[in-house]
């Protein structure tokens, strides 16, 4: 059968100024346009990259987490009855803590759905933040360093100053123990180990090991993570309550 | 030269004042991203900070691509 014959009568115009418009495009673009999502996507989704900024701006040069981007953003995303669910995707060296508890603390705090996946490393500070969603994944060769909070840059001269690092680490332990399945012995176990980073103190977790110490719901990818949160939402929307 | 301190990276090797100026946040569409001035006054989008995954789906948005200065909104 000839194509032809299904090209209703007096469409060949259209098609003809459908390709003209085509290669204008690609005369004045040098590209055509990629194909769109059909409809408004009810899944928003945060990464959370580089170092996280605290309150000294990092040249331009580093890739860094704003807080002042993010913490908008998550109340965007609370506000706009569209948006059903967010994934947030990791892949963090740490930064700072004060800024890092506070974006955890806003995403703990969502009354959406939420599933975190870390890719590469959620390390430092990026765990509290790892942990602060409702269901959390990681992936196989993912890891998480986990090591007690330090000052760069400055010498701690009098205790009141090392005090105050103390109760800061303990917010941080606190607020994983609380978001997650790893019992407090067990975190700053890991938190003061020695032997497993050179010269220093701390664990490094690989994938499988985070979910073995409860740290971590789940070993999962992309695919994991979406259908979780489709599940969460599914789950909401029938009236469930969520649980952390 | 080997530097061996706990001191940050930047605190050592500040960075060049004008450097910061150079990029900022604007909203395009209703969309903010971070962009840097070329030399043609347009602006060229460096990081699309959008939570929306669709926008990542459109060349327009795309790190690299370029708009007229006048027309951000807010």
């Amino acid at each position: 059968m000839e194509k032809k014959e299904y090209i209703p009568f007096g469409s060949e115009e259209q098609q003809e100024e459908k390709q003209e418009q085509v290669a204008a495009n690609i005369q004045q673009l040098g590209q055509t346009n990629i194909p769109q999502m059909a409809q408004d996507t009810t899944i928003h989704c945060l990464t959370i990259i580089g170092q996280i900024e605290g309150h000294i701006q990092l040249p331009p040069q580093n890739k860094a987490t704003k807080y002042e981007h993010v913490i908008p953003q998550i109340v965007a995303i609370e506000q706009n009855p569209n948006i059903e669910g967010l994934l947030v995707i990791l892949n963090t060296v740490g930064g700072d803590v004060e800024a890092g508890l506070a974006i955890a603390e806003m995403l703990a705090s969502l009354s959406k759905p939420t599933v975190s996946i870390v890719l590469g490393g959620g390390h430092s500070i990026g765990v509290p933040i790892a942990v602060s969603c409702d269901y959390s994944f990681i992936t196989e060769t993912a890891t998480m360093t986990i090591h007690p909070v330090r000052l760069t840059g400055l010498v701690i001269g009098v205790p009141q100053t090392f005090e105050y690092l103390d109760k800061m680490q303990e917010r941080v332990v606190r607020f994983v123990t609380k978001h997650s399945k790893i019992s407090e012995d067990k975190f700053k176990e890991l938190m003061f180990s020695k032997g497993n980073l050179t010269r220093d103190i701390g664990t490094n977790v690989v994938g499988p090991d985070a979910v073995q110490y409860g740290l971590i719901d789940e070993v999962g990818g992309v695919a994991q993570a979406l259908q979780k949160l489709r599940q969460l939402i599914e789950w909401k929307k029938e009236g469930g309550t969520m649980l952390q | 030269m080997i530097l061996y301190t706990i001191m940050p990276e930047h605190l050592i090797f500040p960075v060049d004042e004008q450097a910061y100026a150079k990029q900022q946040v604007v909203y395009y569409d209703g969309i903010p991203f971070l962009v840097q001035e070329t030399e043609t006054k347009e602006w060229e989008i460096v990081r699309n900070l959008s939570t929306n995954p669709a926008h990542f789906l459109e060349q327009k948005y795309a790190p690299g691509a370029r708009f007229p200065l006048s027309t951000i909104t807010s």
